[in-house]
């Protein structure tokens, strides 16, 4: 080759070179497929349907507005749905498929505590993140996995609150009805029972319920005979609806509280407003539109717009798990799932979550990966839940409380 | 210890649900006793009552009683749509061959329950939330009207068996098969008369647990298992034992709740079961 045509290939490559790197950069469009594992049927899917559903338009939502941006890339979130039927075995296996057949390294859903309990018993050994939603159990954040994170506070969290407020209407006898061989629950009921009694409570009867119960009358009879103060009910919703319709027709006119959750239509299938008038549920303060600001209120309406029903008060976990695997996502700039795991537990709060966090040394989630939000008391009233007030708890007290209940788990993490 | 108001408001709610285990009950001994069938299907075929009530209520915008009475003929000719094609074939086979057929049949309907109305639980609502207090013992109307609703089919069947031709032939069939066909009857319209029968008891009994407690998959299940049971407590083929048995599970099942523990629910009832098929191994009213 002459010295002038080796001249010219280089000119040649230095102005292809100068060209390749002055062409703006174009995003390729890629697809993030995140397993979403819930109670889709059977008991749980009460809970399970409404969590379906916000987390289908959070979905929407993220793909419509371009989806999740890392590097030059930009992520479809690409759903593959599983039912666990609220059955620990089934969500066991049905989280296996999701890691070895479908690959999926993010893992999001989980409404119900029992089928929660045993993927997180296993999930600690493997290379995903997954994040729970409504399950409130409290062991699912003191097994020591550190690529489990949970932005739903624990019953327990909430229970100490329940009792001190059940207390401060003036009960002195309670009596207590729920699915109690469920750990939730008991968890609830325990922390409830403590301070409850602190305040010269005294709990005189416990009447258990199976979480496919309907007919409760034999306990509710039992109950009435005691004579209590107030009554107690903590199981799944359509259970308590039933609790509460029958404690009606039984004609138990004492001050009833709850612990459940649920929306207005979903107790209204099962009993008149007027048999659920002055009835508390002390929880969460989940999604609550009227208290959390524009965006809870865009959600509910998109909601509405689109299910024809208000969005369960659960439906904010579950949207707002979207949100944060998105944040975590883009502070990580990857989706490698280490780097997503590690940004997500030293994340702040993301602009775009419709609940109240609470932060621990002003983080999302606190070292056991565990988020919080407020505790309420709610009252229906006249065919709505209607937010009575807040119900204190010391947040960073509790959370080191939960990392102390890891330690004994855990001793050698 | 409890107090007599408390047994008594316990007994009051036991009678209650030992109604529909009377219908489901009764749908099932009718069945047993004159065809010696063992219908597994038949509280799938009651749910199937109960969603179809449930659907035209909510279409129609009918309260229970008129959408339970249109969902009756419905129901009805599901069970002659089983007879025809299911357990006519097999009459004349081992009886293992019908027992197949029942068990299969049970998982159709469920299926077919589950595709034409879903996996969600159901509740038929009511008007009727008024509660009548007597002393400390409350009941409500829809309880009552649950218990006025069996006794008012229970003396339809009554009336139907005794005092009609259709009956009395009912009755040859039961007595002796044979005999009833030499004497003119069509054994195979009796059949199909005593399926279309029991499954409208089915339905009223859906219909029933729709409006009282819910319609969801698994409750048809236990509602045979509970049949099956009180057809055994109260003697195969009897209607009064199906009666006695139903009222009498459905008491001893709230009294171990409320004495006991919830947990001893079934426990108990199915001990006094054993208890008496252990003394009278023929049932409560059963002959020997």
């Amino acid at each position: 080759m002459s010295s002038r045509s080796t001249a010219l290939a280089l000119c040649s490559l230095a102005m292809l070179l100068g060209l390749a790197t002055s062409v703006p950069t174009i995003a390729a469009e890629k697809i993030l497929n995140v397993g979403y594992n819930d109670s889709l049927s059977g008991p749980g899917a009460v809970f399970g349907v409404p969590q379906q559903r916000a987390i289908q338009i959070a979905v929407d939502e993220v793909n419509g507005a371009g989806g999740i941006k890392v590097g030059a890339d930009n992520y479809k979130i690409n759903l593959i749905t599983n039912d666990d039927k609220a059955n620990p075995t089934e969500a066991t296996n049905s989280v296996r498929k999701l890691i070895d057949r479908d690959n999926v390294k993010f893992l999001i859903g989980f409404c119900c505590s029992g089928p929660t309990s045993a993927v997180a018993s296993f999930i600690g050994n493997e290379d995903v993140l997954m994040l729970v939603g409504t399950a409130a159990e409290k062991s699912i954040t003191t097994r020591g996995n550190s690529n489990l994170f949970r932005n739903r506070p624990p019953g327990d969290f909430t229970g100490a609150a329940a009792g001190r407020f059940i207390a401060s209407k003036g009960i002195k006898k309670l009596a207590v009805i729920g699915a109690l061989d469920a750990a939730l629950y008991n968890q609830y009921l325990a922390a409830l029972r403590v301070e409850f009694e602190k305040l010269g409570g005294q709990i005189i009867a416990t009447e258990s319920a199976g979480l496919g119960d309907r007919d409760m009358t034999a306990q509710l009879t039992k109950i009435k005979g005691l004579n209590p103060d107030g009554l107690f009910v903590e199981i799944y919703v359509e259970q308590a609806a039933f609790i509460y319709r029958q404690a009606n027709e039984l004609g138990l006119k004492i001050p009833i509280f709850g612990f459940h959750g649920g929306s207005e239509e979903q107790f209204l299938r099962v009993l008149s407003s007027e048999q659920m008038e002055g009835v508390y549920d002390l929880r969460p303060t989940e999604l609550t539109p009227a208290a959390l600001g524009p965006g809870a209120a865009k959600f509910a309406e998109s909601y509405k717009k689109r299910f024809g029903e208000n969005p369960a008060p659960n439906t904010g976990y579950a949207y707002d798990g979207v949100y944060i695997l998105k944040a975590a996502i883009e502070i990580a700039d990857s989706v490698d799932v280490k780097k997503v795991t590690a940004a997500m537990a030293s994340m702040n709060v993301p602009n775009d979550v419709v609940l109240k966090y609470l932060p621990v040394d002003g983080k999302l989630f606190d070292q056991n990966g565990q988020a919080y939000i407020t505790n309420g008391a709610f009252q229906w009233r006249n065919g709505k839940w209607t937010f009575v007030s807040e119900l204190p708890s010391d947040t960073k007290a509790y959370s080191d409380a939960l990392s102390a209940a890891r330690a004994i788990k855990n001793p050698i993490k | 210890m409890p107090s007599a108001a408390e047994i008594l408001q316990q007994i009051v709610n036991g009678t209650v649900i030992g109604s529909v285990y009377v219908l489901i009950a009764l749908g099932l001994t009718v069945i047993f006793g004159i065809l010696g069938v063992a219908h597994f299907a038949h509280g799938s075929v009651a749910m199937f009552g109960g969603y179809l009530t449930f659907w035209i209520s909510q279409k129609y915008g009918l309260s229970l009683y008129p959408a339970m009475i249109l969902a009756i003929p419905f129901g009805a000719a599901l069970g002659v749509i089983l007879e025809l094609f299911a357990y006519r074939p097999v009459r004349n086979a081992a009886p293992i061959n019908a027992f197949i057929v029942a068990l299969g049949l049970t998982m159709v309907v469920d299926r077919l329950n589950m595709l034409l109305f879903g996996p969600d639980q159901l509740v038929i609502r009511t008007p009727y939330n008024g509660v009548y207090e007597i002393g400390s013992i409350a009941v409500s109307e829809l309880r009552i009207q649950v218990v006025v609703v069996t006794v008012v089919m229970l003396c339809l069947i009554g009336y139907l068996i005794s005092h009609t031709s259709a009956g009395r032939a009912v009755r040859a069939v039961a007595q002796n098969p044979y005999a009833a066909t030499l004497m003119g009857i069509d054994v195979n319209w009796i059949s199909l008369l005593i399926f279309a029968v029991s499954s409208a008891l089915g339905v009223v009994a859906g219909a029933l647990i729709g409006a009282l407690l819910a319609l969801a998959p698994g409750v048809g299940e236990n509602l045979v298992i509970k049949g099956f049971a009180i057809l055994i407590l109260g003697g195969l083929g009897s209607i009064p034992g199906a009666i006695i048995g139903g009222l009498t599970l459905g008491i001893s099942e709230a009294l171990a709740a409320g004495l006991l523990s919830s947990a001893y629910k079934d426990v108990i009832a199915f001990m006094i079961m054993i208890i008496v098929i252990l003394l009278r191994p023929q049932g409560l009213l059963g002959r020997k």
